[in-house]
């Protein structure tokens, strides 16, 4: 389907003497060129008979071309000549430039740019087919529309051509894409064309022809091409893949490593108000040599009322101490809102990197009531002590540190899509117009 | 692999092992155990949602 247009034999080079000025000229793809303008007066020339006449006669001298005509590139395996110049604009804003390349055995393509990249363009033998919601397929791809309704004049022309170019020549535009390719349009009252394009790559275009590399995009900087593909793209999808595995290895871990054994109970009662109780329970014995140690306290009749607890883990070898403080509080009562509690009865601490040994607890806890409504009488407060703990906040923090350089290309790739999308007036015009056209 | 999907797998490796460290240790910058756990109202004893 996106065979180019295909010319028969391989036609020959032929001089000619420019019928304005005079000057010695070269037709590169004789018998195919029906349009020449000169590279030294610009005048515009009728090649199809063989007294080349005058269309427009101009005594200006030529621009100079990124690509100057005549020169050869190799593009996709197949040595090109750039035969023909254009530069077009949408009623002079928004200019770019097309090169027309000539092979004789392959036929016509096109070179398009407007700075930002170069796009190598076949036209295509048959119109798209509708693929739904504003979007076109050619060869099983569905492009989405980006440009709709546009018009686009011819301001300047140089070189040969295969149909009658006159400056000022103006068609109808529309543009379709997917990341790397854009499907064009061009209509008028006589014809429609559809060309595929495909975005070069800037060192094959730099080796091919000679140009310069285009600048990357940079935020802030004028917008990438419509069908260039987000240079994030692959590595958000890489990095995606890369932080869940990192996220499921995480969660093993902390699994692993995390929960306790060998829980040992202890008891006491506390009076709100009644001075500091203090306790010591042990030993306890940890075999790992470095873990991290549960305790837990629950004090289950505890009301409008909290017991602070002091704990200090003392290494009965060695004496160091390892100290944590907890508090367990429960109030309750009743308001406009209505009925209300706060707290809890419970409290979990947890210790850090506590080395192998035998040890002893020391509980120092003391009560008080909040107001008058607080528990009267002793408060029973369990208190247990466990080897190990998981720590989900130590699974939090390394998701976090592990999510911080995707969340970073995620941003950026968004940033760039934006800044793609930005011009785009998507729309379904043409996209009805074709399933029209189907439909017929 | 791209150079950055390949440096981001080095970052992935080098957050993985450190938390494995952490577990084997037992640590975890978020314990309670050394200090005391700092109160809400600072210091204030009491229900704090009214």
């Amino acid at each position: 389907m996106s065979e180019g247009v295909q010319p028969a034999p391989a036609p020959a080079v032929k001089p000619l003497s420019c019928p304005a000025c005079g000057a010695s000229i070269e037709l590169r793809a004789a018998g195919y060129t029906v349009t020449l303008v000169c590279p030294y007066c610009s005048s515009v020339l009728d090649t199809a008979n063989p007294d080349v006449g005058i269309i427009q006669r101009y005594s200006k001298a030529a621009r100079e071309l990124e690509i100057p005509l005549g020169t050869r590139g190799t593009l996709k395996g197949v040595d090109w000549e750039a035969i023909g110049y254009l530069r077009r604009s949408e009623g002079g804003t928004y200019p770019w430039e097309e090169y027309l390349l000539f092979n004789p055995y392959h036929g016509y393509r096109w070179l398009v740019t407007d700075g930002r990249g170069w796009t190598f363009g076949t036209m295509l033998t048959e119109s798209p087919k509708y693929g739904g919601s504003d979007g076109l397929i050619v060869d099983g791809q569905p492009y989405k529309s980006f440009f709709r309704n546009g018009r686009a004049q011819v301001d300047y022309v140089l070189g040969e051509f295969y149909w009658r170019v006159r400056q000022g020549e103006e068609v109808e535009t529309a543009d379709y894409v997917r990341p790397g390719f854009m499907l064009s349009f061009e209509g008028n009252e006589e014809e429609r064309n559809w060309t595929l394009g495909e975005l070069l790559d800037g060192k094959e275009m730099a080796e091919a022809f000679g140009v310069d590399e285009p600048r990357k995009w940079r935020p802030g900087g004028p917008p990438p091409l419509p069908h260039q593909p987000s240079p994030y793209a692959g590595s958000a999808s890489t990095l995606g893949k890369l932080a869940l595995l990192g996220i499921v290895a995480l969660f093993v871990l902390t699994l692993i490593f995390g929960g306790s054994r060998n829980e040992r109970e202890f008891e006491f009662s506390v009076t709100p108000g009644g001075g500091e109780v203090s306790r010591t329970y042990g030993p306890v014995s940890f075999d790992r040599p470095w873990q991290a140690v549960t305790i837990k306290a629950q004090a289950s009749g505890l009301e409008n009322a909290w017991v602070d607890l002091d704990y200090a883990l003392v290494d009965r070898k060695s004496q160091t101490t390892y100290a944590a403080y907890a508090i367990a509080e429960r109030y309750s009562g009743r308001d406009s809102d209505g009925a209300w509690t706060e707290g809890s009865r419970g409290a979990t601490t947890k210790l850090a990197t506590v080395p192998a040994g035998e040890y002893d607890l020391v509980v120092d806890a003391s009560g008080q009531n909040w107001g008058f409504g607080g528990s009267s009488g002793p408060v029973p407060v369990t208190i247990s002590i466990a080897q190990g703990a998981t720590f989900w906040s130590n699974f939090i923090l390394a998701v976090i540190l592990l999510l911080v350089p995707a969340i970073i290309v995620l941003f950026r790739h968004a940033r760039f899509e934006t800044a793609r999308t930005a011009e785009s007036d998507q729309g379904s015009a043409l996209a009805n117009m074709m399933q029209g056209d189907e439909d017929e | 692999m791209s150079r950055g999907g390949f440096l981001y797998g080095l970052w992935c490796l080098g957050i993985i092992g450190v938390f494995l460290a952490a577990s084997v240790y037992g640590y975890s910058p978020f314990a309670n155990g050394g200090r005391a756990a700092p109160r809400v109202g600072g210091g204030y004893y009491g229900p704090t949602h009214k």
